[in-house]
């Protein structure tokens, strides 16, 4: 296991760019979550730490070892790519032993069966181990893919979107089980998603990237109560943060245009008045959509509310974070 | 549309219960379909094979319709299996198909992996390659003949250059030693860049996030290369097999044009040897006896082929 440090990262795909002078400290035994839509630039960093891709410039060091021109195999890291990439002709059990079978590690065959059966039975796979790899469904593939990587001891596990096609459950069992793998064998991991929910869940670490920059590094809390911008705080929240003009209020700092409210953030019975527009009972707590002067917001409230459609209910900013023009945070 | 009283779309048509138009059935308008294809498939396929068969245990001659038929049994085909002329003309067969498919397979399998690896004017490359191909036998069989030749033969200068042996002082169609060669080496030329085509389709099949994984997973180029990139384009390698071996048990037009079956028969393929016997010798009965002993040895052959190849396509 290694920590992981990259410095300057460019890379730009004829005009486009990926990425853009990216410098991020992986630290050994991590769980790093990198967060963002498509097209930011997550897969780019998994494809440099790995060794598939070059950087136009900068460098990446695993362990302290400058790994400029290895390649994957030499900088031996496992990874998990979004598409599977099983070996259609090998059936589950020989898409496992794959790695294993490196005449690099000599591994004994009985030390091969051990270790492909232990994470099969932690993935859920053992039954589909005879299976060609062609007939499993998404899911299952996934999880193959996945079982590939953490068969291995690598010294940097990369897995690009490893649970984006598992089933809800399936999902919340593996996020457990990655978590657990992963601050077990104290294995430094980088993962990229846009789940915020397995970000907050499994994360020691979250970069947060917009269009190839990495705008904000921190430990979830951090990032979901101190945002940079507006832009990261909206990566993390369920319900998602509301935004409003900052004008609408009393008592804003003077370059505040928007304000940004989290449900902890909206004071309920005291204030200005709202209407309930929607009431969404979700069994632990109840989403309320409302109408504030023309502006939809949606908060939590108490899960056994009397509270319904055409109400009104006074609400009133508490500690909310406020944005300038550009979207950076007024502190 | 809507059934007015159930609100239900009506039911499919269920087969041959349902009336199309004009009070035909599907089943009959699907015979009416296919009947044309298989009325020429009987016409031109199963009846001469059938008639071949029937003549084949005759004495007929083409030749001399007027002169009685006699009923032979099976004495044609013995007379056939012990006779050595064919089984030189049998001989010369195995050694060209082998020889050729060893040839095509390793050189077009190798052209196909260097064509894909990614650089610059690689599809100019492909079209030059493929050239051969588009040529007719028969011109190729004659150009070949004044590449052969001793005297101002390029390949035979070519060779001369490189061994530094007197350009004259071998004949590839002439020598008995070398004329199996020559129609080996003229065929090559011109099929290797099909079998390279079917190898190439092959390899651009294994899609790169495959190697990608295996790069990750640690497996070195030589790995790659016999775990991923050859068990993934082996179907395609078969089926290339496949298609040159049935082509060239049969091969003709090439080699007449090239040796004409010489010297003496050193290079008379079956085909060349079957031509013969209906044709010159005009022995009728006799030629489809040969016919149908090499259409069961081609097609046997070739029916536990495709029973490997499809054992191979489902793993």
């Amino acid at each position: 296991m290694a920590e992981v440090r990259l410095s300057g990262l460019s890379k730009s795909f004829g005009s486009t760019v990926a990425l853009e002078k990216v410098d991020l400290e992986v630290p050994d035994g991590s769980f790093v979550v990198l967060l963002g839509p498509t097209g930011a630039g997550k897969t780019t960093i998994l494809r440099m730490v790995s060794g598939l891709d070059t950087p136009d410039e900068g460098t990446v060091t695993i362990g302290g070892q400058l790994m400029t021109g290895l390649t994957p195999a030499q900088r031996n890291v496992a990874m998990v790519f979004q598409q599977y990439s099983l070996y259609p002709h090998m059936n589950v059990r020989e898409n496992l032993e794959f790695p294993l079978k490196s005449p690099l590690l000599r591994t004994p065959q009985s030390e091969i069966d051990r270790k492909v059966n232990e994470v099969a039975e932690i993935l859920q796979i053992s039954h589909k181990l005879d299976n060609k790899s062609t007939a499993l469904s998404g899911g299952e593939m996934q999880r193959v893919s996945i079982g590939r990587a953490l068969v291995r001891n690598p010294s940097v596990y990369l897995m690009d979107e490893p649970l984006s096609s598992l089933d809800a459950k399936l999902r919340a069992d593996l996020r457990v089980e990655l978590k657990s793998i992963q601050a077990n064998s104290g294995a430094t991991l980088i993962y990229v998603t846009h789940d915020q929910v397995e970000a907050m869940t499994m994360a020691t670490h979250v970069g947060v990237l917009d269009n190839g920059k990495l705008v904000q590094f921190g430990t979830p809390r951090q990032i979901y109560e101190d945002p940079v911008s507006l832009y990261a705080a909206s990566r993390l929240g369920q319900p998602r943060i509301n935004v409003l003009p900052a004008d609408l209020f009393a008592n804003v700092p003077p370059k505040a245009t928007s304000i940004g409210l989290r449900p902890e953030h909206i004071l309920q019975g005291e204030g200005e008045e709202s209407t309930v527009t929607r009431v969404e009972h979700l069994g632990d707590q109840t989403r309320l959509h409302l109408i504030f002067k023309n502006h939809d917001l949606i908060t939590v409230t108490d899960a056994h509310t009397e509270l319904q459609q055409g109400d009104t209910i006074k609400i009133k900013p508490d500690n909310p974070l406020y944005f300038d023009a550009s979207g950076a945070r007024l502190v | 549309m809507l059934d007015k009283k159930t609100g239900q779309a009506p039911a499919p048509s269920q087969g041959s219960n349902t009336r199309g138009m004009k009070g035909l059935s599907d089943r009959m308008v699907g015979w009416i379909f296919i009947a044309p294809t298989i009325f020429l498939l009987l016409a031109i396929n199963i009846f001469p094979l059938i008639w071949t068969i029937r003549l084949s245990l005759t004495n007929y001659r083409a030749n001399r319709t007027n002169a009685e038929v006699k009923w032979l049994g099976l004495r044609n085909y013995e007379r056939i299996l012990t006779d050595p002329d064919i089984w030189n003309a049998m001989q010369a067969t195995a050694h060209f198909v082998f020889w050729t498919l060893t040839l095509q397979v390793l050189i077009g399998f190798t052209l196909a992996y260097l064509i894909n690896k990614k650089f610059k004017g690689n599809d100019l490359w492909t079209t030059i390659i493929v050239l051969p191909m588009m040529l007719s036998p028969a011109v190729v069989g004659n150009f070949w003949t004044f590449l052969y030749q001793p005297q101002i033969g390029l390949f035979n200068y070519f060779i001369g250059f490189l061994t530094g042996a007197d350009p004259s002082s071998f004949s590839m169609i002439g020598d008995v030693a070398l004329a199996p060669w020559s129609i080996v080496i003229v065929d090559t030329w011109m099929w290797t860049p099909f079998v390279m085509l079917i190898c190439l389709a092959g390899l651009r099949s294994i899609p790169d996030s495959i190697y990608e994984a295996a790069e990750c997973d640690r497996a070195s180029k030589w790995r790659q290369f016999w775990t991923i990139t050859i068990p993934m384009a082996l179907p395609f390698l078969m089926l290339a097999v496949l298609f040159r071996g049935i082509e060239n048990f049969k091969m003709f037009d090439l080699v007449v044009q090239l040796t004409g079956g010489g010297p003496g028969s050193i290079t008379e393929l079956t085909s060349i040897n079957l031509k013969r016997e209906a044709f010159e010798k005009w022995r009728t009965g006799y030629a489809s006896a040969y016919a149908v002993i090499l259409f069961v040895t081609v097609f046997g052959l070739a029916s536990i082929y495709v029973k490997a190849l499809n054992k191979v396509k489902e793993r």
